[in-house]
């Protein structure tokens, strides 16, 4: 609104044009993790999606099956992480149609890598990490930065609640800070039992939930292995019996799935 | 970037157990990223069984060792007797509100045994907003990955040598994730008959 000043000739603007512009970035909250053992990979994720303050769902998954050997935990802003996981199927499917067989783990990263990469000067404003099994059959962890740079690792941990998981599972999965004594070995990392790391990963989130904010209300931990049917006899990670811990068949991605090759554990979380 | 808060680094955190506690803190002085020192205790002996831990501005730290020693002092004249730890927690209280527009740049953590023995671990804001935990209290650069460390680590009724594995551990892994915090580390164990006092070694970067 243009005003006279009250004994003034000259027109003085009492107010200044409202400029409105475009933020094409939000943070949604919440946080993943991924640890590998011997034969298998357990990715994990909260399930709640925040702006701010406000919650605006309890259930909104972050962790996405890529295949039989591959799943995808994602974390930042969730509307990049769909439009880039995706991409990242449609890559997948096209993989497929010209090689006839699925991607291998390594090759997934590395294509992450140069999908993040090309939007470099407008980036995916998304943390990834990639779990699953190498063409050994191998447990593995790829972690990413928003920009493409990534590195295999036994257990990463990020998102909101990254400084409280990841010095943790240094500690419990790393073994970080722990000796050998004559009475007591300290194993190796990446060679801990299925059920040991998921108790681990599952403690992981209690304690974030507990002191973070923006981590709650679900926990959904994948579990990718060599399925037990593809074995003679059920040994090591395939001869745990998922179902009975609660554990569904995973569904997405590209190929034809192999019955308990990736299973999802769901999990209540505290919710304030 | 200019924040003083975190201008010099360093850690400090504080377990509860069973007829004991524990109270440890990591070395670092700093200015920015270039580490200045490396044997820079944080933790103080109030009495006999009660310790403070101040992280946040050194010199500001090093104002209020001196203002604490002063108000004790007066505290053992008037009452002819040690002061209590919860007594010297709201001491502590009202000392940092004093300055409620122009605080020190602290925050402090309390542990001790009372008269009778009982455990006690105290923490507070830079104004002195108090917060009696029950199980676990932390502060300085690495708060956010003590919080995730003790939250795993910490469960109750640990006797003094179970609590010094579990204290030591949680401070040296948030100690490794923290660029402001680490250079060795030293942890106490207060039990009613003595005073375990233990220095950690650690990364040296």
């Amino acid at each position: 609104m243009l005003g006279l000043q009250p004994g003034s000739s000259t027109v003085v603007p009492t107010s200044a044009p409202v400029g409105h512009r475009f933020e094409p970035y939000d943070s949604n909250g919440g946080s993943i993790a991924a640890v590998c053992g011997k034969d298998f990979c357990i990715i994990a994720s909260d399930t709640r999606q925040s702006t701010g303050y406000s919650i605006q769902t309890r259930y909104k998954p972050k962790v996405f099956r890529l295949n039989d050997k591959a799943t995808l935990a994602t974390n930042g802003f969730a509307a990049d992480a769909e439009a880039m996981v995706s991409r990242i199927r449609q890559r997948l499917e096209w993989y497929r149609h010209s090689h006839g067989r699925s991607m291998p783990l390594h090759a997934i990263a590395r294509m992450i890598s140069t999908i993040l990469y090309g939007k470099r000067f407008f980036p995916y404003y998304v943390y990834n990490i990639l779990g699953g099994l190498d063409e050994e059959g191998k447990g593995a962890v790829y972690s990413f930065d928003p920009v493409g740079s990534y590195e295999r690792e036994f257990c990463r941990a990020a998102g909101a609640a990254q400084s409280l998981i990841q010095p943790f599972l240094d500690n419990q999965i790393m073994f970080k800070n722990q000796h050998s004594t004559p009475e007591h070995t300290v194993p190796k990392p990446g060679e801990m039992s299925l059920p040991d790391v998921l108790k681990i990963v599952m403690d992981s989130f209690t304690s974030a939930t507990e002191r973070h904010i923006e981590v709650g209300d679900g926990l959904e931990m994948f579990v990718v292995r060599t399925p037990p049917s593809a074995q003679g006899e059920a040994i090591g990670a395939a001869s745990v019996d998922l179902k009975a811990m609660g554990g569904v068949e995973a569904v997405g991605g590209e190929d034809e799935q192999e019955e308990g090759a990736v299973m999802v554990i769901r999990r209540e979380l505290k919710k304030d | 970037m200019s924040d003083i808060t975190t201008l010099n680094g360093g850690s400090c955190i504080a377990f509860k157990g069973k007829n004991c506690v524990a109270i440890a803190c990591d070395l670092r002085l700093g200015n920015q990223a270039l580490t200045v020192a490396c044997n820079r205790d944080k933790v103080f002996k109030i009495t006999d069984k009660t310790y403070l831990g101040m992280t946040g501005l050194a010199s500001d730290v090093d104002t209020l060792r001196s203002a604490f020693r002063y108000r004790l002092n007066m505290y053992r004249m008037k009452e002819e007797r040690e002061i209590e730890p919860e007594t010297f927690a709201h001491l502590v209280s009202s000392t940092l509100y004093e300055k409620r527009f122009g605080p020190y740049f602290i925050e402090p953590i309390i542990a001790g045994l009372n008269s009778n023995n009982e455990p006690f671990i105290a923490a507070a804001d830079l104004i002195g907003c108090l917060n009696f935990a029950k199980d676990f209290v932390v502060t300085g650069t690495a708060s956010d990955k003590l919080f995730g460390m003790a939250e795993g680590l910490w469960e109750p009724d640990l006797g003094p040598e179970e609590l010094f594995e579990s204290i030591s551990q949680a401070l040296l892994g948030a100690l490794e994730r923290d660029a402001l915090s680490g250079w060795g580390a030293i942890v106490r164990v207060i039990t009613p008959d003595k005073v375990i006092e233990r220095t950690l070694q650690s990364r040296q970067d």
